[in-house]
Formats: C-alpha cells, sequence, structure tokens
C-alpha cells in the first residue's frame, strides 16, 4: 500500500515508513488517543466512540475538548518537548476536522491513515493537502512514557 | 443467510458490489464517519433501499466494515448499545443479532 499512501500524500515525499498492517478497527484519533480497539468519531446515530463529557460535533473545538478530557490542552509548537507527548489536530478548509496525529519521543509523528497502515513520519506538513487539509491545532500532555 | 442472499437479484448485487469497491476506493484513508457515509455511492447503496440489507449484513459478517449508518437509515432501527460504540466487531455483531432477530439470516 505504499504507492498508494504516496498517491493520497504526495507531500510526504517517500519520509514516512509504514508500521502496521491495515486495519478498520480503529481510527486515527484512536491512535492518537492511544487506543487500538475502537472508532472515535463525534457522530451520534450510528454511535461512535466519543467522551461522553464532550459534544458530538464536528468541530476543532470539540475535538479539543475530547483530548482535554485524556489531559492534553493546547499549545503553540510541533518542537519535541522533554516530558512531553504532543497530539496535532488537521482540518480542512471548512474547518471540518478530518485527522490526528501523535508525535513520538523520536520527535517523529506517527498517524493512523483511515482504514489504511499507521505509518510514521518526519513532518506534520507531510499529510498536507486534499485528503486532510493542514494541521491547526497542537496539544500536549506530560508523558508517562520513558525516553 | 444462504437463502436470503439468493432471494437478490444479480443486477442489484453487482450495482451494489460496483458501489461498495467504489466507495472503499475512495474512503480508504478517511477517518471521518460523515465523510465515509456522505459519499456518493455509499448514498446511493442506501437509496437502493431495503433489497441491500441481506448484502450489508454479509458484508458484516464477512469484512465488517462502516455500513451502521446505512442499515440504519434504511431500517430506521439501530442494535447499537452505547458501551459498544466504536467498536466495529461488537456494532457488526449487533446488527447481525438484529438480523437473526427479525430472520434476515
Amino acid at each position: 500500500m505504499t504507492r498508494l499512501i504516496t498517491r493520497l500524500f504526495p507531500n510526504l515525499n517517500d519520509r514516512f515508513s509504514v508500521t502496521s498492517s491495515q486495519t478498520k478497527i480503529y481510527n486515527c484519533v484512536a491512535w492518537a488517543a492511544g487506543e487500538t480497539h475502537r472508532w472515535w468519531w463525534p457522530v451520534g446515530d450510528p454511535r461512535y466512540y466519543w467522551p461522553h463529557e464532550v459534544a458530538r460535533d464536528e468541530t476543532v473545538e470539540c475535538f479539543v475538548r475530547a483530548f482535554e478530557t485524556i489531559g492534553y490542552s493546547m499549545c503553540e509548537d510541533r518542537e519535541v518537548e522533554s516530558g512531553f507527548e504532543k497530539v496535532a489536530i488537521y482540518a480542512d478548509h471548512y474547518q471540518f476536522p478530518t485527522h490526528m496525529a501523535r508525535q513520538l519521543l523520536s520527535g517523529t509523528w506517527t498517524s493512523k491513515l483511515g482504514a489504511l497502515e499507521d505509518i510514521e513520519h518526519h513532518f506534520l506538513d507531510g499529510l498536507n493537502g486534499s485528503q486532510y487539509g493542514n494541521v491547526v491545532q497542537i496539544m500536549k500532555r506530560v508523558t508517562s512514557l520513558n525516553p | 443467510m444462504e437463502s436470503l442472499i439468493s432471494d437478490v437479484d444479480l443486477a442489484t448485487e453487482q450495482k451494489f458490489n460496483r458501489l461498495k469497491d467504489e466507495w472503499r476506493k475512495d474512503t480508504l484513508a478517511t477517518s471521518s464517519v460523515t465523510k465515509m457515509s456522505m459519499h456518493p455511492a455509499y448514498q446511493r447503496i442506501i437509496g437502493m433501499g431495503p433489497a441491500v440489507i441481506p448484502l450489508l449484513l454479509r458484508e458484516l459478517q464477512t469484512d465488517p466494515d462502516h455500513w451502521f449508518w446505512a442499515l440504519g437509515v434504511i431500517t430506521e432501527e439501530n442494535p447499537i448499545s452505547e458501551e459498544d460504540a466504536g467498536d466495529i466487531i461488537k456494532m457488526s455483531k449487533a446488527w447481525l443479532s438484529w438480523g437473526k432477530r427479525n430472520g434476515l439470516i
């Protein structure tokens, strides 16, 4: 599927590696939250997983609130920061959320591409384009991971 | 399921498969349930109405995917419990149980 990923995300410029098999069990939001057993999305009917205390609206604000429930808060920069883990929210030109990525300890990013594979990619902007739009918000929380 | 699928005429099944393949191809990298469900091919599957219910249930049996929106709209039912929300396998099983209860499987 590498060729398909390259075609869908031409800005990756081969600066990525595939790190899982394809699966429809979890999506990018779940992966960003550290989960691999369910699909996160704020739709009410049919009901997909969404933190119960957060409104089921497809807005960047609601995605921010969803990740605040698991300890994240908004921040300004995407650089790796010792002691913190970061996630990025992408949105299209209508500002509908489209994708989330999670930063690894190395400073590279990991993304689950819909029902495709997880990939590790060097730059967030590699996923910019017609599929996911652009990064609109970074969030961070104190990490529980050891370097 | 075997006898139910045999009730679906060939033209319907071929159209469903064509639309299904088009939908899958175009939404592989999509996380948004809304975008997946609003895709024109997915909407046309919904437009095929109750005739595709056996085909959707067969898909959930053989290759679970995001057919829950379509089934919910066509049947006006929702057998998925709150605790199973987002668990594709459990959501699929809920619909398959619904199919059994309604004599469709």
